[in-house]
């Protein structure tokens, strides 16, 4: 990923220099806040938006590369991370923004998670989970609490809803970390943390929908919620600390990680880190670095009779 | 004992899979062409790794056509067949591809544990006038086979055939040394090499015939490769630069290929997860610049159509091979077929702007790719190379291509359009989008989407900027439209038929015109290279003939035409049907062809 900022010679950038148009999202919409969370640290960190590409596949959250003014590529649904993966492996040079809905990420594109994770390029994926499928007008997702009601379910939401981060540490996630859309430090934060991991970053961001589901997230309240602290961890959001729980939890930890994962109560913070993890993307680059070059000239010597 | 002179000759091995026929194949080829005889390759090879033995579909061969000229098809019908036992050969009478001379060398070896079996096929074999010559091996092989635990009955049967294609010993041993030299110990490989001189004796006291092909000095450099290979040598010296696929027969071979060679020319090889992954990856790559290119056969191409519209819409350039195989659906993975035309012209939801480029043998595999990068790049759209089973499979000899190292597309000689029958496209293509910037260009920075955009690239709905995206994309289409010459024909200016063929099946439909002319029968042949779009001076040639037909390795029939031959009638109102429109799987027969010719003609 580039190191390369922007020149200190030049204005240095601002947020407004991201930005492009209104977004065509609703008022209140969580996903206002992650793509102002994602351009503070942009920011933050002065990285060259010539050198930045967000992509994504399609829903709500899908949109949000529309409205950086970086490159982009809103790409089909479930399939952000085949997309991402082929810009690391062509272009190590560029830094990478997955963002992907619960749709996305665990439905229609849960075989790619699985592969992403696995070959552990590296990326900061965003999973913007909002419970619903907000876009095609409030269906049932992997995430959609039980009972909860849907156009498709509407007895109720029937299956209890999947975990994205027992299913991140489970499939063996070198980085995985939880946040949500309101609590903006904490946001940043963890974007910050997460793209200086080398690999594949799971970023778990809880997100309103203000539209389909009001009652989801009790966003004026924080005791229904822990943040984990460490010194190698995501520092806790400080205008909330204080009116909440906070955990020391150790992210090489795995099986307390496991344990926050699958408790009922919600986490926000580093689950996991694994630094040590091979990446297929460094893999493939060093096949090359270290195969003997050979002549284009005489590719087909090979062959002569 | 009979020397025959002959000017080609086909013959077959067939053997149960998994005991070497095709290795076989591999060292009789390597010979041949060693000897300095033009031959033509093709494989049968079953789906499964290893069908049980003894079964019909173990069936594992090799076709081999001999000749002592340049040629372009694996031929009419087989003189000569060795079979292992009876079933193998009972399956292959099945395809009808024997002549009224055929003889079959057939071992009796399992004849005493399966008579009645044995029994019931030579009975077909003289029932359809086969005659057969019944064989056993000898008593000292039979042993040496046990002791290799029944590995190099291939080796025996390589023997005979040595004796009767009246082969040099020398050039034979020295092959099967490339062959297995380094995998084998020393004494296995002194076993496996008597095995092939008593196969070569027995053939010596028990055949009495042999044939003899002409050999002719080659002149010029020649190189030996199949349709596959060549086609992943084309892509290295095309530029590409990523290799983004999943396994899938008859595809698969050029990834194994490039998973050994591209990283010595700079370039990665990506095994995705799934077809889905694999087009999306290298569209992603494309997008940031790279040259990258999938790779596919029937059911991947079916997965891989949703990103197949996105490449269009988004105007991210994307080569796709498809190296077709039988279908619908999981099909016949090693048989070869035509059938994809219509799911790569018209599949992906929404309308279609693509551009198919089409490959008719080994020379054609090696420079598609410049072609299909020069066109994607130029045009920002999909862009196809569509192969079969047949053209990845089969080995020809030809002269060395010249290479090229192409890293400009705006650098592609002239030499690869005219022999796709195109000229060069206008230096300034409109996009729909006016910036077209590769991430890392400062300033450049846009979004790309599967959604309508305005020419910024914001997101629009409007009626307006629907039409103008869609006008924009079908005049890149209409470019190369415009830009296609005269396809290949041969035969006459003008005359009673013209049959029309695409990729695999111009070696035959050109052998067939051949034999129409040393008939004077007024008959004329055409190959596309670039199936769609279609030249724009189509109908006027088809006008020069009283009858225009398709040869095509596809299901048509009375009330369905063929895939091309829709496709002909839509774009020239002619009442085209085909001449041939089969899906046995088996390739297109020269002779057949001129038969179904003269029926035509007398009607």
């Amino acid at each position: 990923m580039s190191t390369q900022t922007i020149d200190p010679s030049k204005t240095p950038l601002a947020v407004k220099d991201l930005n492009t148009e209104n977004p065509r999202w609703c008022a209140g919409c969580g996903d206002f806040g992650i793509i102002m969370g994602l351009k503070r640290f942009i920011v933050e960190r002065q990285l060259q938006p010539a050198q930045t590409v967000n992509v994504s596949g399609i829903g709500c959250s899908s949109r949000a590369p529309f409205y950086f003014n970086t490159y982009g590529v809103h790409s089909i649904h479930g399939r952000p991370i085949t997309v991402a993966l082929g810009l690391a492996l062509a272009r190590p040079d560029l830094n990478l923004f997955v963002h992907a809905g619960d749709g996305d990420a665990l439905s229609i594109g849960g075989n790619h998670l699985i592969h992403g994770i696995n070959k552990n390029f590296k990326c900061v994926f965003m999973m913007y989970d909002n419970e619903i499928y907000a876009l095609t007008k409030n269906q049932t997702s992997p995430t959609t609490r039980k009972d909860h009601w849907t156009n498709t379910q509407p007895q109720g939401s029937f299956l209890n809803p999947m975990n994205p981060i027992s299913i991140a540490i489970g499939l063996g996630a070198s980085f995985v970390a939880s946040t949500a859309d309101w609590i903006p430090d904490h946001l940043t934060n963890t974007i910050k943390t997460a793209f200086d991991h080398p690999g594949f970053a799971f970023v778990h961001i809880s997100q309103r929908c203000p539209h389909f589901d009001p009652s989801n997230f009790d966003h004026k309240s924080s005791s229904w919620f822990s943040f984990l602290k460490h010194p190698n961890g995501i520092e806790p959001d400080r205008r909330l600390a204080a009116n909440t729980e906070v955990l020391e939890h150790d992210p090489s930890d795995i099986a307390k990680a496991f344990q926050y994962a699958a408790a009922d109560r919600r986490y926000f913070g580093l689950f996991y880190q694994n630094k040590n993890k091979p990446r297929y993307d460094e893999v493939l680059h060093n096949l090359v670095k270290n195969a003997k070059p050979k002549d284009r000239a005489k590719i087909l010597d090979g062959f002569i009779i | 004992m009979s020397v025959e002179q002959r000017s080609v000759t086909r013959f077959e091995l067939l053997m149960d899979a998994g005991t070497g026929a095709q290795k076989a194949g591999d060292i009789l080829l390597a010979a041949f062409v060693a000897m300095g005889k033009y031959i033509y390759v093709e494989p049968m090879i079953p789906a499964e790794i290893s069908p049980p033995a003894r079964s019909r579909a173990a069936l594992s061969g090799v076709i081999i056509r001999l000749a002592d000229f340049d040629i372009t098809n694996i031929g009419n019908d087989t003189d000569l067949i060795l079979a292992s036992h009876e079933i193998v050969l009972d399956r292959r009478l099945e395809d009808n591809e024997y002549n009224n001379k055929c003889v079959v060398l057939l071992d009796m070896g399992d004849k005493e544990s399966n008579p009645d079996s044995y029994e019931q096929v030579l009975k077909r074999c003289t029932k359809e006038g086969v005659s057969v010559i019944p064989f056993q091996m000898d008593d000292v092989s039979k042993a040496i086979l046990k002791d290799l635990a029944g590995k190099g009955q291939n080796l025996f049967y390589l023997g005979m055939l040595s004796y009767i294609y009246n082969m040099d010993e020398e050039i034979v041993k020295a092959e099967i040394q490339n062959t297995f030299g380094k995998k084998l110990k020393p004494e296995i490989m002194e076993k496996n090499l008597t095995l092939y001189h008593n196969g070569y004796h027995l053939a010596k006291e028990k055949i009495f015939f042999r044939i003899q092909v002409e050999s002719r000095p080659r002149e010029g450099e020649k190189i030996l490769i199949d349709g596959n290979s060549s086609l992943s040598m084309g892509l290295i010296d095309a530029g590409f630069k990523l290799f983004s696929g999943y396994p899938i027969t008859p595809a698969s071979s050029i990834m194994h290929t490039l998973a050994k060679e591209f990283p010595s020319y700079g370039g990665l090889v990506h095994q995705a997860e799934d077809e889905i992954a694999a087009i999306g990856t290298a569209i992603g790559a494309y997008f940031g610049g790279v040259p990258s290119v999938t790779c596919t056969s029937g059911p991947g191409l079916s997965l891989k159509q949703e990103f197949i519209g996105y490449s269009q819409m988004a105007e991210i350039p994307l080569v796709l091979i498809d190296v077709q195989r039988g279908g619908p659906s999981t099909g016949m993975p090693t048989k070869t077929e035509q059938s994809d035309l219509h799911a790569v012209i018209f599949g992906s939801h929404g309308d279609y702007t693509k551009i198919v480029i089409s490959v008719c043998n080994v020379i054609d595999c090696f420079y598609a790719p410049h072609l299909a990068r020069y066109l994607a790049e130029k045009l920002r759209l999909p862009v196809f190379i569509m192969s079969d089973f047949q053209t990845a499979n089969s080995y020809k000899v030809i002269s060395k291509p010249q290479v090229v190292q192409m890293d400009n597309v705006e650098d592609i000689p002239d030499f690869i359009l005219e022999r796709f029958h195109m000229n060069r496209l206008p230096k300034e293509i409109e996009m729909v989008r006016t910036v077209q910037s590769n991430p890392g260009v400062e300033g450049g920075m846009r979004r790309v989407s599967g959604l309508n955009t305005d020419n910024q690239g914001k997101v629009s709905y409007t009626s307006l900027t629907s039409q103008r995206s869609h006008e924009i994309r079908n005049e890149k289409v209409h470019h190369v439209n415009r830009a296609l010459t005269k396809p290949e024909m041969f035969g006459t200016e003008s005359g009673d038929l013209l049959l029309v063929g695409w990729g695999s099946t111009r070696g035959a439909l050109e052998e067939a015109v051949h034999l129409c002319e040393k008939e004077n029968l007024k008959v004329a042949g055409m190959n596309l290279r670039i199936v769609y779009p279609l030249p724009l001076m189509l109908k006027d040639v088809f006008a020069k003939y009283k009858k225009v037909m398709t040869v095509e390795v596809a299901y048509g029939d009375e009330l369905k035409p063929s895939p091309l031959a829709m496709l002909l009638r839509a774009h020239t109102l002619v009442d085209i049907k085909p001449l041939i429109a089969q899906a046995t799987g088996r390739p297109i027969r020269p002779r057949i062809v001129l038969k179904r010719i003269k029926e035509v003609l007398s009607q």
